[in-house]
């Protein structure tokens, strides 16, 4: 079963890597160029206290689903797992708030 | 045989889906900006100090993503690419691989403008990842399984919008964030000089308009099953009522996003984590509440 639902996502991303190949192969010639120095090194991110806050709540989160599977069948004492859980993320939220985290530098 | 079949529908039908959706959209446009949705240039044009690899691949990984993010998505009743056991999850994982196209396009053509892209697509990525995440939690909740026929069938009473109307509002919004539609376009606006598009040209620059377009049509597609009880319809046949809502959620989106003012990508970190996550969160205790009232849940 898993192998047939697997089998055919792999499939579809060969499809689509095969399709990507035949444009390739039609757009070879090359006509015009852009012209440019290397930029690269000319750049700094502002959002280095997001990432880092985004970091730890993506992982959080991961947690909620299986959670949210059996929810219904365990009913009130997982319902007060998660308000722990959430006061917990919450209080997070709120600190680096209140700390300046969520500012675009 | 059947793979193959079923894989030959999810192709067809979600590439007529994507056609469909680059032919309606400049008719719901009203503003200047059309972000993702302009014209790349027509010329077969390279930067002169690329990345090649990395350059080249992006396209490839675009398209990648959105043909596998389609598999799970449910036709019909008995039509689906691949009804995945964790096919919601499977769903909001791997499309997110578009946010590493985008990005690695960005970088390795080494234009100002494009690295520029780059930063904020990933910046945008930090901001709607957590609130979708959320939105996405509640139908689960409530039909205790990740599968997305399941998710439909337990639908059948009652749409997840009346009982979550929270949850569709924030699944729009995180929606237009994800697909970079108005008012989130900061990565493609034209002061950007359209991001990545501008760095891509000919058939290259079709293939992105391919996969910007089919994202769309992909988000669209999966708010209408999440929300809209997908296939499930009186009368006609489960694909068109299929259709009917994806559209229907297409056409909402981006009238929502053009009535809307441009938003830039610190306003949109704002956004997402002073309102949005708290009403994810919010929204998480509610759908417990109304299960543990006996509203939706089995």
């Amino acid at each position: 079963m898993i192998l047939t639902w697997y089998s055919v996502t792999g499939l579809i991303i060969l499809a689509a890597f095969g399709f990507i190949l035949l444009i390739y192969a039609f757009s070879r010639k090359q006509k015009e160029w852009i012209l440019n120095s290397s930029k690269w090194n000319n750049f700094r991110f502002s959002f280095i206290t997001f990432a880092l806050i985004f970091l730890s709540f993506d992982m959080e989160m991961i947690f909620m689903y299986p959670w949210a599977v059996v929810f219904a069948d365990i009913g009130m004492k997982a319902f007060l797992d998660m308000l722990v859980f959430i006061a917990i993320l919450s209080s997070g939220i709120a600190y680096s708030w209140g700390m300046g985290g969520l500012n675009w530098e | 045989m059947g793979i193959i079949l079923s894989l030959a529908a999810v192709i067809l039908l979600f590439s007529a889906g994507t056609l469909i959706t680059i032919l309606i959209e400049p008719m719901l446009s009203t503003t200047d900006e059309e972000g993702p949705a302009s014209n790349s240039p027509k010329n077969n044009i390279y930067p002169v100090h690329p990345d090649s690899w990395l350059y080249n691949a992006a396209p490839a990984v675009a398209l990648a993503s959105m043909a596998a993010a389609s598999v799970v998505i449910p036709i019909d009743k008995s039509l689906a690419g691949a009804d995945i056991g964790i096919g919601l999850f499977y769903f909001i994982v791997i499309i997110d691989y578009m946010v590493l196209a985008v990005a690695l396009g960005g970088w390795g053509s080494n234009v100002p403008e494009s690295i520029e892209s780059c930063y904020r697509i990933i910046a945008q990525l930090v901001a709607y990842v957590v609130p979708l995440g959320l939105a996405v939690i509640g139908p689960i909740m409530m039909a205790k399984s990740m599968s997305t026929q399941n998710i439909i069938s337990s639908q059948s009473s009652l749409w997840y919008i009346v009982s979550q109307p929270l949850g569709f509002a924030l699944y729009i919004i995180t929606g237009l964030m994800q697909v970079y539609r108005a008012p989130f376009l900061e990565p493609f606006s034209n002061i950007l000089n359209n991001g990545i598009i501008s760095t891509y040209g000919g058939w290259r620059g079709k293939l992105w308009r391919i996969s910007l377009s089919g994202i769309l049509f992909i988000v669209a597609a999966m708010g209408a099953v999440l929300f809209l009880g997908g296939w499930s319809g009186p009368l006609l046949p489960g694909f068109v009522w299929m259709a009917i809502k994806t559209f229907a959620v297409l056409i909402l989106m981006k009238w929502i996003g053009q009535r809307m003012k441009l938003l830039s990508t610190a306003r949109m970190l704002e956004l997402s984590w002073k309102i949005l996550i708290p009403a994810g969160l919010l929204n998480v205790l509610i759908v417990g509440g109304l299960i543990l009232m006996g509203v939706g849940g089995k």
